[in-house]
C-alpha cells in the first residue's frame, strides 16, 4: 500500500481533494443527524394508543339544530340505532378519544390538602363501555357498571364529576410509586373544598390522552362514568373487521337523516384521526428522507465526476505506471486508496461538523441528542458510497493501454 | 464583450453536455429545496398586518390559584370574561376588542339546503375597524348594537354565497340556532395568513380554517353560547350554570388593543400592571402582578405560529444547497483546468488577468441561467409537495412574486459564487508554462 | 536477451489492416548497445512497446531472457515488465506531483520491496547518475537533463536486465544530451543491456550495433556486434565513430 506517496500527490493538488472532502463532511454532518430525526419521529408517531385494532374504530360526533327536550332519552335511541346497525361490535358515548387532539385535562390530587398537584391527566367521561369499544386491556380491578353511572349536567356542574375512576398504569405507578395497587384509592380532581373525589375500581395497560403528547404526559389518562346531559354527543364504535368505513356511513345516516334535528358536527375513522395527530411528523420523515437521498446523490456524483475528470487527466502516468510494472489491480488499488484517504479525512471532519449540528439543533430547536450508533452507520455509509462512486472511475483507470506511455503526446 | 463572454459560455456548456446537465440539475435542486422551504417560513412568519402590527397588542394576566404556581411562568394567553369586561371599559389604546369562537347551525332559507355547521367569532364593533376588515356589502354593526346586545351578524363571503348565492343579503334575517338574526354585512375577500386575530381556536388554527360569522359579544354571552376554542380552568372550576361561568377566572376569551402609536405599548403596559395590582389588592387576580402586553409579532412568535419543523426544514434546505455548491465548485474546477491551455493561449494573444476573469465567471454563471428556469419549476414543485401536507400547509406553500424573484436571483448567485475560486485558479495560468508543454 | 522471431504486428480498425511489423526478427545478446533506427512511421515505437511487453502481437515469437512471453496474461506481463526492464522516455514521464525520491520509488513499491531495500535502492541509482543531493525536488524544479536521470535512475533501481530507451535525448540541448549518452555508456559498461530507439544517426552511431527498420520490417545492420565479452558473430565492419 503506498499510502505515503499518495498522501504527497494529494497535498500538492490539495483543492480537488478538498472539496470532496468537505462535501462527504457536510453530507455526513446532514444525514446522521437527519437519520436520528427520522428514528425519533416515527417512533413518535408509532406509540401505541392502548386501543386494541385501531383499523375498526370510528367516531361520530353529532349536535341538536335546536335544544332537545329530553336529552338522555335521545342519547338512549341514538345508542340503540347505532347498535342495530350491521357490522358494529360495540359502541360507547365518549367525551373525548386518544389522538383525537381536543379534549378535557384535569390535575389530581391525592389529598386535598397538598399545595400543588400530584399529576395533570386526561380526563375521559362515559356512560357506556368504552373500556370494552376501545378494546382497553384491563390489568387490574373491573370496568365499570351500569351502577357507576352519574347522571351529570356537565357545563352547568363541574362539582360532581363522577365518583369512581379507571385510570391509566402510566398514571397509577405515578400516584403509587411504590408498587402498591391503585384499585381501592381515593383521589380529587382538584382541591377545593367541593372537589370530586373518586374511588379507582381499575387500572388499564394503555390509554393515550387526545394530545398523545411527547414522554410521560401523553400516557396519564382517567375515566369516569358519567351520562351529560348535553345534547352534543360524541360515540365511539367498533365495527367487524373491514366494515369500518361503512358503518360510518350508515351511522351519519342513521343519526342525522332527514327529521332528526341532528346535524354532523364530525367523523372520522381513527387510522384518520392518527395520521392527523401525526401528520407533521411524517411530513419532516418525508422531507428528510427525500434530503438525504438527494445529498447521498449528489455526493456520490460529486466523486464518481472527479475521479473521472483526474482518471482522465492522468492518463499518460497511468500508462508509465503501467509501463513500470504497475499491474492493473495496482492502478485500481491506487485509485481507491486515493478516494479511501479523502473520504476517511472528509469523514473526519463530517463527524466534528455532525455533533456541532447537532449541538445547534438541540439549543436551538430543542431536538434530543445524537446517539453515537447514528454516527457510526453514517460513517460507514458514506464510507462504502465513497468506494462504490469511484469504483467505476478506478476500474477505467486501470484499463488504461500501458502503450499510453510511449504513444500519447 | 459582455455578450462575446456569453456566446462563449453558452458554446462551452454544449461541449461537455453530460458535465453541464450534471452541474445544471444539482445546483437547481438545491436551489429548489431552499426556495420552497424558505417560501413557506416566509409565508408563515410574514406580518399579517405590516402597518398596524407594532399598534396591535395583546395584554396576558396571570389568572389562577395560588395552587401550583410557579413564580416566572408565563401567563395565560386568554383572559377571562370580567378581567375582559374591565379592559373594555378601560378606555386604553384608540380601539379595543374582545373575541371568542362559536359553533352553531344555520338553518338556510331554502328548504332543500341541510342546516350548515358554522364556525365564527364573538366580538365587538371595533374588532372590523381594527383589523381593517373589508366589507364587500354592508357594514359593520356599531357600538350600540354592542350595548343592546342586538341580534345582528356579518357573514363571510364564502358563507354569504354559499347561503344565498351571489345577491347582497343585508338587511335579510338569518336562523342560526334558536335566534333569528339580522344580516348587517358581508365581507370581502378576507383570509390574513395567520388568522392573527384569533389564533387559538377550535378550527384550522394559524393558517387553515377561517371564521364564517361574526355576531356581537354581548349578544352571543346573552344568548349563552359557549367557546369553541380553549378554556383554561384554575383550582375549583366555576360555580354551576352559564352565570357561574362567565363569572369565573376562567380564561377563553382573546383580547387585543389598538394604540395611536407605537409609543402606547409601554404607556398600555404601565396600565395594565397597575390594574394587576390592584385587582390582586381586590382579592381577584390571586397571583403576583405577572403581565404581558405583546405587540402582533412578537404574539405570533410567543405561540410559535412559525413552526419549528418548518424552521429545521429551512435549515436542513441550506445546508443541502451548500453541498450542492461544494459539487459545483469541485466541477468547474476540474473543467477549468482542464482548460488551461487555451487560457495559455488566450492570455499570450493578449488577454490581462481580468478579461480572463470576467470571461470564466460569466461561463459559470451561464449554468445559474440555464438552471434558473429549471431551479424555478422545481421549486414550485417543492412547494406543491409540502402543500400536500395538509391544508394549513397548502394555504402557505405558495410563491409570490418576491419569492419567485428571489429564486431567479439564488439560482444566478449560486452559480457566480461557485464559480469565484475555479475562475481565479484559470486567471492564475502562466501563458509560457501552457505554452510549452505538449 | 531480446530475441524476436517472425514477429508481427497488425492494427485492424473497422476497415484497415495496418501491418506494423512483419517478419521481424531481431536478436540482442546479454550486454550488448544496440540501437534501432528508422524514419518516422517506420514501426520503431511499435516495435519498442512489444519489446517492452507494452503492447501484444499478433504472430511470431518473443523471448525475453530466455522466457517465451506467449499466453501470459496482463498480469504476468507486468510482472515480467517490472522484474526484467527498465524504461526510458523521450518525455522523461516523471510524475509531476511526486519529488525525485517517489518518482525512482515508483516501480520499486510495485516489486514489493521492503521499505529499507527500497531505500538502499533509490540511494544507489540516484548516486548512479548523479542526483543523490537532490531527492526531495520536484520534477519541475529540475532542468530537463536531470529530469531525464531521474528517469534513468528509476529505470535502474530495480536491477533490470535490459533498458529500452525512446529517444532518451530527443527533448534535451546537445550539452544535456552528451551527458546523458555518457552515462548511457557507462550504465552499459557495468553490464547492462541496451536497445534504444532513437532517429538520429549521430546518436545512433555512438551504439554497438544498430538495426534499421523500414515498412515494419529489419532492413540493415549497419554495424556487427563488436566482441565485447560477448561471441562474435558475423563478419565485422569498421564502426563510424
Amino acid at each position: 500500500m503506498e499510502i505515503r506517496p499518495i498522501v504527497s500527490a494529494l497535498l500538492r493538488n490539495k483543492t480537488g481533494a478538498l472539496l470532496i472532502a468537505a462535501q462527504i463532511a457536510l453530507t455526513l454532518a446532514i444525514v446522521s443527524n437527519a437519520a436520528y430525526i427520522i428514528r425519533d419521529r416515527v417512533a413518535v408517531s408509532s406509540r401505541p394508543s392502548g386501543i386494541d385494532d385501531e383499523s375498526r374504530i370510528f367516531r361520530i360526533a353529532v349536535d341538536s339544530i335546536d335544544k332537545p327536550g329530553d336529552a338522555i332519552a335521545l342519547q338512549k335511541q341514538e345508542e340503540q340505532r347505532l347498535a342495530a346497525l350491521p357490522g358494529v361490535e360495540s359502541l360507547a358515548n365518549a367525551n373525548q378519544i386518544p389522538l383525537g387532539q381536543s379534549g378535557w385535562n384535569m390535575v389530581l390530587f391525592l389529598d386535598k390538602s397538598q399545595t400543588s398537584s400530584s399529576s395533570s391527566m386526561a380526563f375521559y367521561f362515559t356512560p357506556g363501555p368504552l373500556v370494552k369499544t376501545l378494546g382497553l386491556k384491563v390489568i387490574e380491578g373491573r370496568d365499570f357498571t351500569a351502577a357507576d353511572v352519574d347522571i351529570i349536567n356537565v357545563r352547568e356542574n363541574e362539582h360532581r364529576l363522577g365518583h369512581v375512576a379507571i385510570v391509566s398504569q402510566a398514571l397509577a405507578k405515578k400516584l403509587f410509586p411504590d408498587g402498591q395497587s391503585a384499585v381501592g384509592k381515593h383521589v380529587f380532581v382538584g382541591n377545593g373544598a367541593d372537589a370530586p373525589e373518586y374511588e379507582i375500581v381499575g387500572v388499564v395497560e394503555r390509554l393515550q390522552s387526545p394530545w398523545a403528547q411527547h414522554g410521560e404526559a401523553g400516557e396519564l389518562s382517567l375515566i369516569t362514568a358519567i351520562r351529560p346531559i348535553q345534547s352534543y354527543v360524541n360515540y365511539v364504535v367498533r365495527t367487524e373487521p373491514g366494515q369500518v368505513e361503512r358503518v360510518m356511513r350508515d351511522a351519519e345516516a342513521a343519526l342525522t337523516g332527514a327529521g332528526s334535528g341532528r346535524l354532523l358536527i364530525e367523523k372520522n375513522t381513527l387510522p384518520d384521526i392518527r395520521q392527523q395527530r401525526y401528520r407533521t411528523d411524517h411530513a419532516m420523515v418525508w422531507m428528510l428522507v427525500t434530503v438525504t437521498v438527494l445529498l447521498l446523490l449528489v455526493t456520490a456524483s460529486g466523486i464518481v465526476g472527479m475521479a473521472t475528470l483526474w482518471v482522465n487527466q492522468r492518463r499518460k502516468q497511468i500508462g508509465v505506471r503501467r509501463a513500470l510494472g504497475a499491474r492493473r489491480a495496482d492502478i485500481l488499488r491506487y485509485f481507491v486508496t486515493e478516494n479511501a484517504l479523502i473520504s476517511s479525512f472528509g469523514i473526519a471532519a463530517g463527524t466534528l461538523l455532525a455533533l456541532a449540528l447537532n449541538q445547534l439543533l438541540v439549543s436551538q430547536f430543542e431536538l434530543p441528542r445524537l446517539p453515537l450508533p447514528h454516527l457510526l452507520v453514517g460513517m460507514a455509509v458514506l464510507w462504502a458510497l465513497g468506494i462504490g462512486a469511484v469504483y467505476g472511475p478506478a476500474r477505467r483507470a486501470a484499463s488504461v493501454a500501458p502503450a499510453t506511455a510511449t504513444r500519447s503526446a | 464583450m459582455f455578450r462575446y463572454y456569453l456566446n462563449l459560455g453558452f458554446r462551452s456548456l454544449r461541449r461537455n453536455p453530460v458535465l453541464t446537465i450534471l452541474m445544471v440539475i444539482t445546483l437547481s435542486v438545491g436551489v429548489a429545496a431552499s426556495m420552497s422551504t424558505y417560501t413557506v417560513l416566509h409565508m408563515m412568519s410574514g406580518d399579517p398586518i405590516p402597518h398596524k402590527s407594532d399598534r396591535l397588542f395583546v395584554p396576558q394576566l396571570d389568572t389562577g390559584g395560588m395552587v401550583g404556581y410557579t413564580a416566572g411562568e408565563e401567563p395565560d394567553d386568554q383572559l377571562s370574561y370580567p378581567d375582559t369586561q374591565r379592559l373594555l371599559a378601560s378606555g386604553q389604546g384608540i380601539r379595543r376588542t374582545a373575541i371568542y369562537g362559536i359553533n352553531d347551525a344555520i338553518t338556510p332559507e331554502r328548504a332543500d339546503m341541510a342546516p350548515l355547521l358554522a364556525n365564527g367569532g364573538a366580538t365587538t364593533a371595533d374588532f372590523f375597524a381594527m383589523f381593517e376588515v373589508p366589507f364587500r356589502y354592508g357594514n359593520p354593526w356599531h357600538a350600540d348594537d354592542d350595548a343592546r346586545k342586538a341580534d345582528v351578524i356579518v357573514l363571510s363571503r364564502a358563507t354569504s354565497e354559499k347561503l344565498f348565492g351571489d345577491v347582497d343579503p343585508t338587511g335579510k334575517d338569518l336562523t342560526m340556532g334558536e335566534t333569528s338574526y339580522r344580516i348587517v354585512g358581508v365581507l370581502g375577500d378576507w383570509q390574513p395568513l395567520p388568522r392573527y386575530y384569533r389564533i387559538i381556536n377550535g378550527n384550522g388554527g394559524a393558517f387553515a380554517g377561517s371564521d364564517e360569522f361574526f355576531i356581537p359579544f354581548s349578544t352571543a354571552v346573552r344568548h349563552e353560547k359557549r367557546n369553541s376554542g380553549n378554556n383554561n380552568c384554575n383550582g375549583d372550576g366555576p360555580e354551576p350554570g352559564y352565570a357561574g361561568w362567565i363569572a369565573s377566572d376562567c380564561t377563553w376569551i382573546q383580547f387585543w388593543f389598538e394604540g395611536a402609536s407605537v409609543g402606547e405599548q409601554a404607556s398600555i403596559k404601565a396600565w395594565l400592571d397597575d390594574y394587576a395590582s390592584e385587582q390582586h389588592r381586590l382579592g381577584w387576580l390571586k397571583r403576583p402582578v405577572n403581565t404581558r402586553l405583546r405587540n402582533t409579532m412578537q404574539w405570533l412568535e410567543h405561540l410559535e405560529v412559525v413552526g419549528r419543523d418548518s424552521r429545521i426544514q429551512v435549515w436542513l434546505a441550506f445546508g443541502f444547497l451548500l453541498v450542492c455548491l461544494v459539487n459545483t465548485v469541485g466541477l468547474l474546477l476540474a473543467k477549468f483546468s482542464a482548460r488551461a491551455g487555451e487560457v495559455g493561449v488566450r492570455r499570450a494573444l493578449g488577454a490581462t488577468r481580468s478579461a480572463i476573469f470576467q470571461q470564466y465567471l460569466i461561463e459559470a454563471s451561464v449554468i445559474g441561467l440555464v438552471g434558473a428556469a429549471l431551479g424555478l419549476a422545481l421549486s414550485f414543485a417543492g412547494l406543491w409537495l409540502i402543500g400536500q401536507q395538509s391544508g394549513a400547509m397548502a394555504a402557505v406553500a405558495k410563491m409570490d412574486w418576491a419569492m419567485l424573484l428571489a429564486t431567479l436571483l439564488l439560482s444566478l448567485c449560486a452559480s457566480v459564487l461557485a464559480g469565484f475560486l475555479p475562475t481565479w485558479r484559470a486567471c492564475q495560468v502562466r501563458p509560457a508554462l501552457q505554452l510549452k508543454a505538449q | 536477451m531480446l530475441v524476436m522471431n517472425n514477429l508481427s504486428k497488425i492494427y485492424r480498425t473497422q476497415m484497415i489492416e495496418t501491418h506494423a511489423l512483419r517478419g521481424f526478427d531481431i536478436s540482442v545478446r546479454a550486454g550488448e548497445f544496440v540501437a534501432v533506427t528508422g524514419p518516422s512511421g517506420s514501426g520503431k515505437t511499435t516495435f519498442l512497446n512489444i519489446a517492452g511487453l507494452l503492447e501484444e502481437f499478433s504472430g511470431g515469437e518473443y523471448l525475453l531472457d530466455g522466457v517465451n512471453v506467449h499466453g501470459m496474461n496482463d498480469d504476468q506481463r507486468s510482472r515480467l515488465r517490472n522484474e526484467k526492464i527498465g524504461f526510458i522516455f523521450q518525455g522523461f514521464n516523471l510524475i509531476p506531483d511526486l519529488n525525485v525520491f517517489d518518482n525512482v520509488d515508483v516501480p520499486l513499491r510495485y516489486r514489493g520491496f521492503a521499505a529499507a531495500e527500497r531505500r538502499q535502492r533509490i540511494e544507489q541509482a540516484l548516486g548512479q547518475v548523479g542526483l543523490a543531493s537532490r531527492q526531495q525536488h520536484y520534477p519541475a524544479e529540475l532542468s530537463g537533463g536531470q529530469q531525464q536521470r531521474v528517469a534513468i535512475a528509476r529505470a535502474l533501481a530495480g536491477s533490470p536486465r535490459i533498458l529500452l530507451a525512446d529517444e532518451p535525448t530527443g527533448n534535451l540541448d546537445s550539452q544535456m544530451a552528451r551527458s546523458v549518452l555518457e552515462l548511457l555508456e557507462e550504465i552499459n559498461s557495468s553490464g547492462t543491456t541496451i536497445v534504444m530507439v532513437t532517429h538520429d544517426p549521430e546518436l545512433a552511431a555512438r551504439a554497438q550495433r544498430n538495426v534499421h527498420i523500414v515498412d515494419g520490417q529489419v532492413t540493415d545492420v549497419l554495424h556487427e556486434p563488436v566482441l565485447r565479452g560477448g561471441e562474435q558473430i558475423g563478419a565485422s565492419i569498421q564502426p563510424n565513430l
